[in-house]
């Protein structure tokens, strides 16, 4: 290519390819800037002009699909990339599963509440949203990424209704929802492989269970010691993905806890569980296994 | 299959085609509806070559730039071929209940 009749369409395009993977980058960006200039042939225009909305967000989808891609879905993706996106979709994946823990914790707690309205004050319209997750869990099972995108939403919307001046601990207890949202959405893109339907209707339907029949009871102490457990099993089992994904989640379960600590209620148990958080961020996981 | 990833594979089905040639082809193909834009047409690119339905064929140089061709595997072609048979069975139902209806099933857009 002759550098010195490089134009400045081109440039900017170029540029807004750098969001691109370098791999993906390596592989395709002539291709690419060759069908983009194609047509391309006014002298202002190559001057003047930019690569447009349209293909700005078009580039963006192609980089958050190529930076957490899914080993099957795309060529030639290197071993640490396509990890990324396992991580990131077990993440999301967790969360959702905390997510129905709490919806069953929350139905059990409803029940009491309508055959009790005396003692928890009744149920307000606003408890429709703990359930969400259980829908948004069962809509990506079901491959109906963008309902479960938007059930994961809707769990986190009534605290955004109800935050009020409490803003620093809504975002604490939020955090592992809005996580979940995040990662759902960047995570089960398109080309994203279906989720192990039945291995995970198994752990969804005991979260659920759990939650409905100990939840209310056992508090939210229970998440942390699960999720240390399974930090723990993840490590024996040689499984880099999920010892990866709950190391991010310990972090975000430390969030909460901080903040019962600064207040100092069940100073203890929040002390031993953080600790026990923060080795399992930052335990060390099996190696990726690269064959 | 979404209608971008039938337009791509109808293309493809021709003959081997590089990527702009491609875009041209889907504008043609669905009468100036979908204009692909090239984000997106590596997204599908991308989705067909790993589902193997397509794959990279020869690579050339025109006026300094590189264009490379893909075309249609046998897999590509009996996905292609499934998928309008599903959509053959879709129209032959609904223009049956237009029928039915004394309504015309095949209007002709201005």
């Amino acid at each position: 290519m002759d550098e010195e009749r490089v134009s400045n369409l081109e440039r900017r395009y170029r540029l807004l390819l750098k969001v691109l993977p370098r791999w993906y980058r390596q592989d395709r960006e002539e291709e690419m800037v060759g069908i983009f200039l194609a047509d391309r042939t006014d002298d202002l225009d190559l001057e003047h002009s930019w690569p447009g909305w349209g293909e700005t967000g078009a580039v963006l989808g192609l980089a958050v699909r190529t930076h957490l891609a899914a080993g099957a879905a795309l060529t030639n993706v290197p071993m640490k990339v396509a990890w990324r996106g396992e991580i990131v979709r077990a993440l999301g994946m967790i969360g959702l599963l905390l997510g129905v823990f709490y919806a069953g914790a929350s139905i059990t707690s409803m029940v009491y509440a309508y055959q009790h309205p005396e003692i928890v004050g009744g149920l307000t319209w606003l408890r429709v949203f703990d359930v969400a997750p259980i829908v948004a869990f069962v809509a990506l099972l079901a491959k109906k990424r963008t309902t479960a995108k938007l059930a994961a939403l809707a769990a986190a919307l009534p605290a955004v209704v109800t935050v009020g001046p409490h803003i620093g601990s809504w975002l604490l207890f939020q955090l592992p929802s809005l996580v979940t949202f995040v990662a759902l959405c960047l995570g089960f893109h398109r080309e994203a492989p279906t989720p192990p339907v039945r291995r995970l209707a198994w752990w969804g339907g005991g979260a659920l269970l759990v939650g409905v029949l100990g939840g209310f009871a056992l508090g939210s102490f229970v998440v942390p010691v699960v999720a240390v457990v399974l930090r723990v099993v993840a490590f024996v089992r040689g499984d880099f993905v999920l010892g990866r994904a709950l190391s991010v989640f310990a972090v975000l379960e430390l969030a909460p806890l901080a903040f019962l600590l600064a207040g100092g209620e069940v100073f203890g148990i929040a002390l031993v569980l953080a600790v026990l958080l923060v080795i399992s961020a930052v335990a060390p996981v099996r190696p990726l296994r690269t064959s | 299959m979404s209608e971008q990833t039938f337009l791509v594979l109808t293309a493809l089905a021709e003959e081997p085609l590089h990527g702009y040639a491609i875009v041209q082809a889907v504008e043609q193909l669905s009468e100036g509806r979908t204009v692909l834009r090239v984000g997106t047409l590596y997204g599908v690119l991308d989705r067909l070559v790993a589902d193997g339905f397509a794959e990279r064929d020869r690579e050339e140089v025109h006026q300094g730039r590189l264009r490379r061709y893909y075309k249609l595997t046998d897999s590509g072609v009996r996905a292609l071929q499934a998928e309008v048979a599903r959509l053959s069975a879709n129209v032959r139902a609904a223009s049956a209940v237009l029928r039915g209806r004394g309504v015309q099933a095949w209007t002709r857009n201005a």
